[in-house]
């Protein structure tokens, strides 16, 4: 009985030692007022003169309070910027309590900008540095800018008062309508570049004019002479960018990685006019399948590509109803996705990074030859050898009212 | 009004006396007798003696206390058949006979008793009853004549409900056993009579359902009232403060309420109500937690919208006690959480605001304490002055002076909204203190702070107990078969058995008590056939 009781009460103080320290795990020390922080929605890094230049967008919560209170005026700006420079990131970092009167808060940050020549220097520090910082938040979008990432950020936006709410928005638009590339996140970009293939993309961030909108009173016209948008792709090999990929390339590789949402594909409607695309498809689904396999010397890619959608457009003398049109049509389609492929494919060979992840792939089908390949590091070389056989399978499956194009309709 | 007196404490039954002589007898001289009453009353002002004597009659004083009687049965019943008799009378038999003659034929009155000492013969006087006091006899005679002034019964003023009984439990304790009654027509509703207080003398009903109530429930019940060492009950809070089971936990344990209906439900369910003479607010016992979110209407709307409501209450009960302490934790500690949107619009309103989160929100939920005290206290003609000042002055007009921000000002508002939803009192008033200690945990802990308060809540509650019954039954211990009348309450149809309240022989009884439901069905339905 006795040694039972002791028992028993030794077991409420390891309980009770857990719930102390329980305590100390918390992680809800720093108590801290909403009018102290400054709410960050987006940080850029650049790499000027050997120094890190870091800039931050700190939101502005005067211009965004509406009607009541003492804010809402429109002519504050809807978030200020703060550059430090320094010669380490943390440098950097901690030199913008210098400027900064809020202690600056990165959880609510939405974009993070790196200029193409601190993209090209490397970017494992701003890596490790998110990944290790506890109120970084590894969901940011990443982008890189040709230009300095500071001028992304100054850049005000029309629509949407807190730019890299907006900017998140304009890239997830774009990943589920247009399926042009997919964002890519911090943890992503970790991910894919701890992978086999070390390799990973990054969308462009650019301004579609020279100058940067960055008061006020310039925003306040219908057409901005100059706005952000989403340019190229921008592929990193080895925590390096190496180069850039076409956004039809960057399509090609979005099919090659299975990451379609819905996509709109331009066709041509007549056999004897190949190159007028006066029609277009809408695709819906689309399910993309890479089998490796080994050829004697080399690696071969069997890529299936099935999927389906709907014919949103057409021009040009085509009666669906006639038999074999359809299946005509699906044939351009087929191979148009195939050329998005097949150009995608070479630019990635020309630049020679595995963006599409075929190593992860290798791995898993051939362990053993793929432990033989990293012993001797000839990825680059196996990769520069593969053959894909890109076998495209769309189906319309839909084709809205009528048979026939309007156009034909009319001249009847 | 008075000290305790731990002299009485040798006492089994509080009813007895409180001044030093105790149980005198009267003697044989009406004249004596009267003296010493009055003498010991005081010789008060409503204090009424008439005497009728005269030359060759019986000597005979009527004593009673004025605006306690009713004066017509006084003369109807007493001084008119005296009269009469004294008349007859002239000295032919003796006294004692005299008496007797009196107390059996001549007084047509309905309680008649006869008094031998001083102190019953008090009691009697303050009951409202007419003393006779008879030269000679060493007995007066006590008539009731009961008649004072008493409010009808009207409709709850604080448990008010749109479908449903509109009458209420008045101050006198006869109008509620009578209320209850009304509503169970059965034998087994029994009614036990205490007089607790030994000044006041009040008198309390113990009422419940022989054969629904646990024995052991009953015996704890009245060993409690029983062991009750006070001179005044004035109030039914005087008694569930004597008799709850803890008294450090902010939670009720005895609910209370006005309306009859609610009490004769809890009887049927096993329940002992407490009427208090004096007040119109019976207490119920024993009560679980989940008691005090079921209000009467429940069972009066149909079961889908009764459920729905008794959710909402459910859930406005843990707004009403989180909400701020919410808002403190998210916006000090938590800003992550927060949507981007809904965060920059916080800071905005919370530019410039001086003071900390847990200030804002400790000032503004103690102003709207204030200004809820104000409205109970203020008179009815400038009631809704506070309204005013309350919503102008406090609301609109600080959040546009930058002393509290708009959201705080929602964040209390919404609060005290909820608070109101529960529709018990007492435990609503609860979470008014525990929502500070909430806010102060939520201040210095964040998330964590609210979280562990709520689980130290749990520990306590789930060590509570009402009468011996675990105060979050049967939630915990978990009783799946009762939960149908707690979260949600089942149709009518589905209620079959009474939810346990004591554990010991429910499963017998509630059989017992379902055949006999059932033969008391069938023997209604014959009854009504022919």
């Amino acid at each position: 009985m006795n040694k039972l009781y002791l028992l028993g009460s030794k077991k409420w103080h390891t309980a009770l030692c857990i719930s102390l320290t329980a305590v100390l795990l918390g992680g809800c020390w720093d108590n801290r007022e909403l009018n102290e922080i400054g709410i960050s929605s987006g940080t850029a890094f650049d790499w000027i003169d050997n120094r890190w230049t870091i800039t931050y967008q700190v939101i502005n919560p005067l211009s965004s309070s509406g009607t009541m209170g003492s804010g809402g005026e429109s002519n504050t700006p809807p978030f200020l910027t703060f550059t430090e420079q320094g010669t380490s990131i943390m440098e950097a970092i901690s030199r913008s309590s210098m400027t900064s009167t809020r202690q600056l808060f990165f959880a609510h940050s939405r974009m993070t900008v790196f200029s193409e020549n601190m993209a090209r220097k490397g970017i494992t520090e701003v890596l490790d540095l998110f990944l290790r910082k506890p109120d970084a938040r590894e969901t940011v979008n990443v982008f890189i800018s040709r230009r300095k990432g500071r001028d992304i950020l100054d850049q005000l936006m029309q629509s949407s008062k807190n730019q890299g709410a907006g900017v998140q928005l304009m890239m997830q638009q774009e990943a589920n309508l247009s399926s042009y590339y997919p964002g890519i996140r911090m943890f992503e970009l970790a991910v894919n570049l701890a992978s086999e293939s070390h390799c990973a993309t990054i969308p462009e961030i650019k301004l579609s004019g020279q100058e940067v909108m960055d008061t006020t009173q310039e925003t306040a016209i219908t057409d901005l002479p100059s706005r952000l948008e989403l340019g190229r792709l921008g592929v990193l090999k080895k925590d390096k960018l190496v180069g850039w990929l076409s956004i039809r390339e960057a399509f090609g590789l979005t099919f090659l990685t299975d990451q379609i949402k819905t996509a709109s594909i331009s066709i041509a409607s007549e056999p004897n006019k190949e190159n007028v695309k006066d029609s277009s498809f809408s695709l819906l689904h689309s399910k993309t399948k890479v089998k490796p396999k080994w050829e004697n010397d080399h690696f071969v890619m069997d890529v299936h590509i099935r999927g389906g959608g709907m014919l949103l457009q057409l021009s040009g003398d085509v009666d669906l109803n006639k038999p074999g049109e359809i299946n005509r049509l699906e044939q351009n389609i087929n191979k148009q996705v195939l050329s998005y492929i097949q150009d995608s494919w070479n630019a990635l060979q020309k630049i020679n990074a595995d963006a599409t992840g075929f190593a992860t792939l290798v791995h898993r089908k051939y362990p053993r030859r793929w432990k033989q390949i990293k012993a001797s590091g000839s990825w680059d070389k196996e990769f520069r050898a593969i053959e894909i056989r890109p076998h495209v399978s769309i189906k319309i499956e839909r084709f809205g009212l009528g048979s026939k194009s309007y156009k034909n309709i009319e001249k009847e | 009004m008075s000290t305790s007196r731990p002299g009485i404490a040798s006492q089994s039954n509080n009813s007895g006396p409180d001044s030093v002589p105790s149980s005198r007898p009267f003697t044989d001289s009406l004249e004596d007798n009267l003296n010493e009453l009055l003498d010991r009353l005081g010789e008060s002002a409503d204090v009424v003696v008439r005497k009728l004597d005269s030359e060759d009659v019986l000597p005979i004083a009527l004593v009673y206390i004025d605006g306690l009687i009713n004066v017509d049965i006084i003369n109807q019943s007493i001084l008119q058949p005296l009269t009469n008799t004294l008349l007859q009378y002239k000295g032919k038999e003796s006294k004692e006979s005299a008496a007797e003659h009196l107390r059996a034929k001549l007084l047509p009155i309905t309680q008649f008793q006869e008094c031998k000492t001083f102190e019953s013969a008090f009691s009697m006087l303050f009951e409202g009853h007419t003393l006779v006091f008879i030269d000679g006899n060493k007995v007066a005679l006590s008539m009731d004549t009961t008649g004072w002034q008493m409010r009808s019964i009207n409709e709850p003023t604080s448990q008010a409900v749109v479908r449903g009984p509109k009458e209420g439990f008045t101050e006198n304790l006869r109008t509620g056993t009578s209320l209850l009654r009304r509503k169970i027509k059965s034998p087994d509703l029994w009614i036990e009579e205490y007089k607790i207080g030994a000044r006041t003398q009040t008198n309390i009903a113990l009422v419940y359902m022989k054969g629904i109530t646990d024995d052991q429930i009953l015996k704890e019940v009245r060993s409690r009232l029983n062991g009750i060492q006070t001179d005044a009950i004035l109030e039914s809070n005087y008694i569930e403060e004597f008799i709850q089971d803890g008294k450090w936990t902010p939670f009720p344990t005895i609910q209370n309420s006005e309306r009859p209906d609610a009490v004769a439900a809890g009887i049927l369910e096993g329940q002992v109500a407490l009427l208090i003479d004096g007040t119109p607010f019976a207490l119920l016992t024993p009560a679980t937690f989940f008691s005090f979110f079921q209000s009467s209407e429940d069972y009066y709307q149909r079961y889908d919208v009764a459920s729905f409501l008794r959710l909402i209450r459910v859930v406005s009960f843990f707004v009403s006690m989180t909400l701020p302490a919410l808002y403190i934790a998210i916006t000090t500690f938590h800003q992550e959480m927060v949507p981007t949107p809904l965060l920059v619009s916080l800071a905005a309103q919370r530019e410039g605001v001086p003071f900390p989160a847990l200030v804002e929100a400790l000032v503004m939920e103690l102003t709207f304490d204030v200004l809820r005290e104000a409205g109970v206290r203020m008179p009815r003609a400038i009631g809704p002055a506070v309204s005013i000042v309350g919503a102008l002055v406090l609301g609109q007009a600080a959040v546009q002076a930058g002393l509290v921000s708009a959201a705080m000002v929602i964040v209390v508002s919404f609060t005290a909204i909820c608070n109101f939803v529960i529709p018990s009192q007492v435990i609503s008033n609860a979470l008014r203190l525990i929502r500070f200690v909430m806010m102060i945990a939520a201040s210095v802990l964040g998330l964590f702070g609210i979280t562990s308060f709520l689980m130290f809540l749990m520990i306590h509650m789930a060590g509570l107990s009402s009468v011996g019954v675990p105060y979050l039954s049967p939630v915990a211990p978990m009783t799946p078969r009762y939960l149908k009348d707690v979260f949600v309450r089942a149709p009518h149809s589905l209620l079959k058995i009474r939810p346990k309240l004591a554990a010991k022989q429910e499963a017998y009884r509630q059989a017992q008590m379902s055949k006999e439901n059932l033969e008391h069905d069938s023997s209604n339905k014959g009854g009504q056939s022919p």
